[in-house]
């Protein structure tokens, strides 16, 4: 236990340091960087400047130019750092340093640095999916100068996406359009931006994939979102209207016999009445103890009217919708891993 | 067979009744009458069963009725009349609603008495409306007033004032089965100049209950 706890210790320690051993294979480098780590300033000069004069790969060499400028700013020689970090973000211009890690001497002599190169750095494209005509693919650089940039695409063909005079940070939008309003054909595409100013230029690419799709279709609307049919029938609340009813309709029968009997005839048969008045007030009475009958809601009846009017007409917009859909392409944009970053020319 | 036949009726009595909404609703039944009338004076007066059928038809607001009674009227006790007689009456109609529980109507009675000089055969066209409403489910009560015009007698004279009130009532026992019940008052102030001697009085009025069943189809 006590043995594995101490082999764990030892690989954390040592981890950094086989880490920056493997970044930097120069054996110079190496140096300059154990003699940066020990503050032995001067000696990082001396062995960077040796280095550069040495065989180095293009990280190796951003790096020495780093430890340089690191150096030279801790030796308040801001020129000269400032030389040093233009050579960094020449070699690799996507370099960023962070305020909170490294010196502010450092991070305003790299900060002058960048502004004074001509440089596309950050380019940016998101993926994204749209429907031909209805969007358009964000595209976002930063030019370090005022520079004329010119952004194109460059694949089946070469589209022009922008040109203009910018500074600072950019944000395009790209409706992958060609002139005529057909959508840019499928297809691997490479977005170049290119900054120029006097005799200076520089390009910065990245690789997108252009894809054509269907348009989704929406569904047809079988209902309202918080709108409901309601019953198109109640129940009206049990009453003795039943029984009331049969005795209107007896009385009046019972009345009109009265009244219209002969007096010189006398007076007629109630047996006749009795037996189908009783019948109609017995099956008053019964209906006014079951539960009623349910009879049509006119409001519900005209609610639910206006609402299948309603989802009939959302519907028939949908099926134009739809129509149109149909004849549209979902253009998808997506962006696709570098194969080499940014060229300086 | 019998049983068949039976089961067969029970199952089309049992069966759901058909939707009234946008086709013909036709009942059809046999019925069973109660009758009292009085003819001239007081003292003439009969009563009696019968029995007869009924049958209805419904299409939209369009409505018709038809009833057939025989009743067999004897006399009244303390009657004047010495023997009784056979009465068939006919009665039709064709209403259509003006509203949901009003109606105007018009159709004819034709009631004939066996032996035929034993009562007054009369004729009559009818005209008037009537009333109806569901008390319940199923269940629907009527009240009709009727006038009979241009009445026709079979010993003849006239009639200035002849009127026919009813009310009826329909309830859905089971299924297609109905129970029906149905009264109807009638008075008829006839007029006639037997012999040239005067226009005298000759009144009619009688009235008469149905009860009975029908199938609804």
């Amino acid at each position: 236990m006590t043995r594995h706890l101490a082999l764990a210790l030892l690989m954390g320690f040592a981890a950094p340091a086989a880490g920056r051993a493997q970044a930097a294979q120069n054996a110079t480098l190496r140096r300059a960087q154990q003699a940066y780590d020990n503050l032995e300033y001067r000696q990082v000069v001396s062995l960077a400047q040796a280095a550069l004069r040495e065989r180095l790969t293009g990280p190796e060499r951003a790096r020495t130019y780093e430890l340089l400028g690191f150096t030279y700013g801790a030796l308040d020689s801001i020129l000269k750092a400032v030389d040093a970090f233009k050579q960094v973000v020449l070699i690799d211009p996507e370099r960023q340093l962070d305020p909170n890690r490294v010196s502010p001497k450092a991070y305003s002599a790299f900060d002058v640095a960048l502004r004074q190169v001509l440089l596309v750095r950050q380019l940016r494209i998101d993926s994204t999916s749209f429907v031909g005509g209805r969007g358009a693919v964000p595209i976002r650089f930063t030019v370090t100068q005022p520079a004329r940039v010119v952004t194109r695409a460059i694949g089946g063909g070469s589209y022009v996406i922008d040109s203009g005079a910018w500074n600072g940070q950019v944000n395009l939008s790209w409706p992958v359009r060609l002139a005529n309003g057909d959508p840019v054909p499928a297809g691997n595409y490479t977005v170049v931006v290119e900054a120029r100013l006097g005799q200076n230029a520089f390009s910065a690419s990245q690789p997108i994939r252009v894809s054509h799709g269907s348009v989704d279709t929406l569904p047809s609307l079988t209902s309202l979102p918080g709108y409901q049919y309601l019953p198109e029938t109640e129940v009206p609340p049990q009453s003795w209207r039943p029984l009331g009813l049969a005795f209107l309709y007896t009385g009046g029968a019972l009345v009109g016999t009265l009244g219209l009997e002969s007096s010189s005839l006398g007076s007629s048969s109630k047996r006749e009445l009795a037996v189908v008045g009783g019948a109609a007030l017995v099956t008053g009475f019964v209906m006014t103890l079951r539960k009623p009958a349910p009879r049509p809601a006119a409001a519900n009846i005209l609610y639910n009217r206006l609402l299948r009017d309603q989802i009939a007409r959302r519907n028939q917009d949908i099926a134009k919708e739809n129509v149109a859909r149909r004849q549209q392409v979902q253009v998808g944009v997506v962006p696709l891993p570098k194969p080499s970053g940014a060229a300086p020319r | 067979m019998s049983r068949a036949a039976a089961g067969v009726a029970l199952l089309i009595l049992a069966s759901p009744a058909a939707p009234a909404q946008g086709g013909v609703t036709v009942t059809v039944g046999p019925q069973f009458a109660l009758a009292s009338y009085r003819e001239v004076a007081a003292g003439l007066r009969y009563q009696g069963t019968g029995f007869g059928g009924a049958l209805s038809a419904r299409y939209r607001r369009l409505s018709a009725e038809a009833g057939v009674v025989r009743v067999t009227l004897d006399p009244a006790t303390g009657s004047a009349a010495t023997s009784g007689f056979t009465a068939t009456e006919v009665d039709a109609w064709v209403a259509y609603d003006l509203a949901p529980y009003a109606s105007v109507e018009a159709g004819l009675i034709r009631r004939t008495a066996d032996p035929e000089f034993d009562a007054q055969s009369v004729g009559a066209v009818r005209i008037g409306a009537r009333s109806f409403y569901e008390i319940g489910p199923g269940a629907t009560v009527l009240f009709r007033a009727n006038y009979l015009a241009a009445p026709k007698f079979s010993g003849g004279g006239h009639a200035g004032f002849s009127i026919d009130l009813g009310l009826g009532l329909d309830v859905r026992l089971a299924g297609r089965l109905h129970g029906t019940a149905g009264y109807t008052f009638q008075r008829i102030s006839r007029k006639t100049n037997p012999g040239g001697t005067g226009e005298i009085d000759a009144p009619m009025q009688g009235t008469v209950a149905r009860l009975g069943v029908g199938v609804a189809f």
